[in-house]
């Protein structure tokens, strides 16, 4: 039998008052998936992860968690979690911590002192294990936190801003760590605004703005969608400028014109047609859009299509 | 077991915030304080009945003292036990685990009434070792003092960690504080109405030492450490002479009855109010 996804969202919104943080949230998360969930800060990606975890309530919708309901008790037992707002008994030190982490997982007292030890080999931490937390940077409290979410081997791993107080040693052990837990078939759910990471270790993404998910797919069908030309040519007529509208949204910085969201098949026949016209094409070339990229022209869309809504509320 | 698992690590945070130590030396610089001074006490009284009269006297005198510094300590650390968490960001990565949010409430309960416990038994049975070596007065009945004084403080405890689940730790520990003293308040307020016949006043008085029932149990601690003879010239008074501070019985078994069910309904509340709190 096929086990459940990691992750089933159907419709989740949370209400605080009159403020809408998650509005609509249906998504599903693969088992051994990393998905990268996307958004400007304040966009509800916390909120998200809060309501599949238990933290907060659903004002409506439903959620299954590793084929659970949320808050299930045996399903937490297969979830790791690191906080955006990590912070830990500053009074212990990281084996302290991880052993009561352990204890409240119900990891057995046989694999417990093993798990322990890889958990802290595993974030870089095994040489500072019995110093205090309290004396630990950002960056070091960040790694413990990351232990914390690895210990028990879990199903499904939630890590929110994995990488905010990290070097750039730390973002790649990150990116190790994600993919490891991959491998050996446990999903990943990433919040991160940081897209150059996201585009690199996850499987699917999706973006939230404003507490609604603005689009979903596999980074290459979200980068798909933007594919773009640049055509060169020279001093093209108006009959030229109109084969090109019709590919596709242009953007003329003459004597360069980028054309977007046309296909790939349809990129011969849009050169035979502006040939057939006398348009004189000097080049035409891909662009590589990035994640990035992707993501600012979609808030860039959610935001016009906000104000056009504001300007004629029909 | 999560509830143990909670306990404990309450537990070990007052001994590794050395709050246990500084409090335990105190305590006992405090216990060779008040033997040395009951045993001058004593040495300067040459009438053994005065001198019993005056060491029962102080006995409460310094029960009330350690009545109200256990009291404020439990208010102040059940008011952090959770805001402080929450605050903090530390149960975010607790609450994730296969733990409910009542075990959580119920191990931070567990763990604060341990410690109280603790504390009240030892300095409690040191300060009357203390003064019994030092003068050979013991009280009647100490050990059903030392439980009203540990009730006391497990009320206290237990209202100032429902306020810790929705209210800053200063501003719980403040506001549990002032109901302790309110409760207080309340009780003297009944005596002196009684005493002088105002009984409206003395029903709503009466009904607000209900309302936070420490002030009740204190006085079952006094009723415990009053001697027999202290007990019986009190009884004896004239109504409009009646000492608003002393006690003349025991807490009606409705009383601890009451207290009882108040202290489920208040952790009842706290367990309820913290279940539904978004984080």
């Amino acid at each position: 039998m096929t086990p459940a996804p990691a992750i089933e969202a159907l419709g989740l919104a949370k209400r605080f008052g009159r403020i809408t943080a998650l509005d609509d949230f249906t998504l599903t998360v693969g088992r051994g998936e990393a998905f990268g969930f996307l958004g400007p800060n304040g966009a509800g990606k916390t909120t998200a992860v809060k309501l599949l975890l238990g933290l907060c309530r659903p004002t409506s919708g439903a959620a299954e968690v590793l084929g659970a309901p949320l808050g299930d008790r045996d399903a937490r037992r297969a979830v790791g979690y690191l906080p955006e707002l990590f912070r830990y008994q500053d009074w212990l030190c990281p084996r302290e911590v991880l052993a009561f982490h352990a204890r409240l997982a119900g990891i057995s007292l046989s694999s417990r002192t093993a798990q322990i030890d890889e958990a802290l080999e595993v974030v870089g931490l095994a040489a500072r294990a019995n110093d205090r937390v309290g004396k630990f940077s950002k960056g070091m409290q960040q790694r413990l936190g990351l232990a914390v979410a690895l210990l028990g081997r879990p199903a499904l791993v939630f890590l929110d801003e994995p990488t905010s107080a990290l070097d750039p040693v730390g973002r790649r052990d990150v990116r190790a760590i994600v993919e490891r837990l991959r491998a050996r078939g446990a999903a990943v759910f990433l919040n991160s605004h940081l897209l150059t990471e996201v585009e690199r270790v996850c499987d699917r993404v999706a973006f939230v703005d404003r507490g609604r998910v603005v689009a979903q797919g596999t980074v290459a069908d979200i980068l798909g969608a933007a594919r773009a030309v640049r055509v060169r040519l020279e001093s093209p007529d108006e009959i030229a400028l109109a084969i090109l509208e019709r590919y596709g949204s242009v953007d003329a910085k003459p004597p360069w014109f980028t054309l977007r969201g046309i296909a790939e098949a349809d990129v011969p026949r849009l050169v035979a047609e502006l040939a057939g016209a006398g348009a004189s094409v000097h080049a035409i070339e891909p662009t590589r859009t990035t994640l990035e990229e992707r993501f600012l022209e979609l808030l860039r869309a959610g935001h016009a299509d906000l104000d056009d809504r504001h300007t004629n509320p029909a | 077991m999560p509830i143990l698992t909670i306990a404990t690590l309450t537990l070990r945070e007052a001994v590794r915030r050395r709050i246990a130590a500084v409090v335990g030396a105190l305590s006992i610089a405090l216990v060779a304080l008040i033997a040395w001074g009951f045993w001058k006490l004593n040495a300067a009284i040459p009438m053994k009945e005065a001198a019993v009269g005056a060491d029962s006297a102080l006995t409460i005198l310094l029960a009330f003292m350690f009545s109200v510094v256990l009291g404020i300590g439990s208010a102040f650390l059940a008011a952090s036990a959770i805001a402080a968490d929450v605050d903090s960001g530390v149960v975010l990565a607790i609450l994730p685990r296969p733990i409910t949010r009542t075990e959580f409430v119920l191990g931070k309960w567990l763990g604060l009434v341990t410690l109280v416990l603790a504390y009240a038994t030892i300095f409690g049975t040191l300060a009357l070792l203390g003064i019994g070596l030092a003068t050979g007065y013991h009280p009647p009945h100490p050990v059903c003092a030392l439980a009203y004084l540990v009730a006391q403080s497990v009320a206290l405890l237990s209202l100032a960690l429902l306020l810790s689940t929705r209210l800053p730790a200063l501003a719980g520990g403040v506001l549990a504080v002032a109901l302790f003293g309110v409760s207080w308040i309340a009780g003297i307020t009944a005596g002196i109405a009684r005493a002088l016949h105002a009984d409206a006043l003395a029903h709503v008085a009466a009904f607000v030492g209900l309302l936070v029932p420490t002030d009740g149990l204190w006085r079952g601690a006094v009723f415990d450490l009053t001697p027999v003879a202290v007990l019986l010239a009190e009884a004896s008074r004239e109504t409009s002479n009646v000492n608003p501070f002393g006690v003349t019985s025991s807490p009606p078994p409705a009383f601890l009855a009451w207290s009882f069910a108040w202290l489920l309904v208040v952790l009842t509340a706290a367990i309820c109010s913290f279940r539904a709190r978004d984080l």
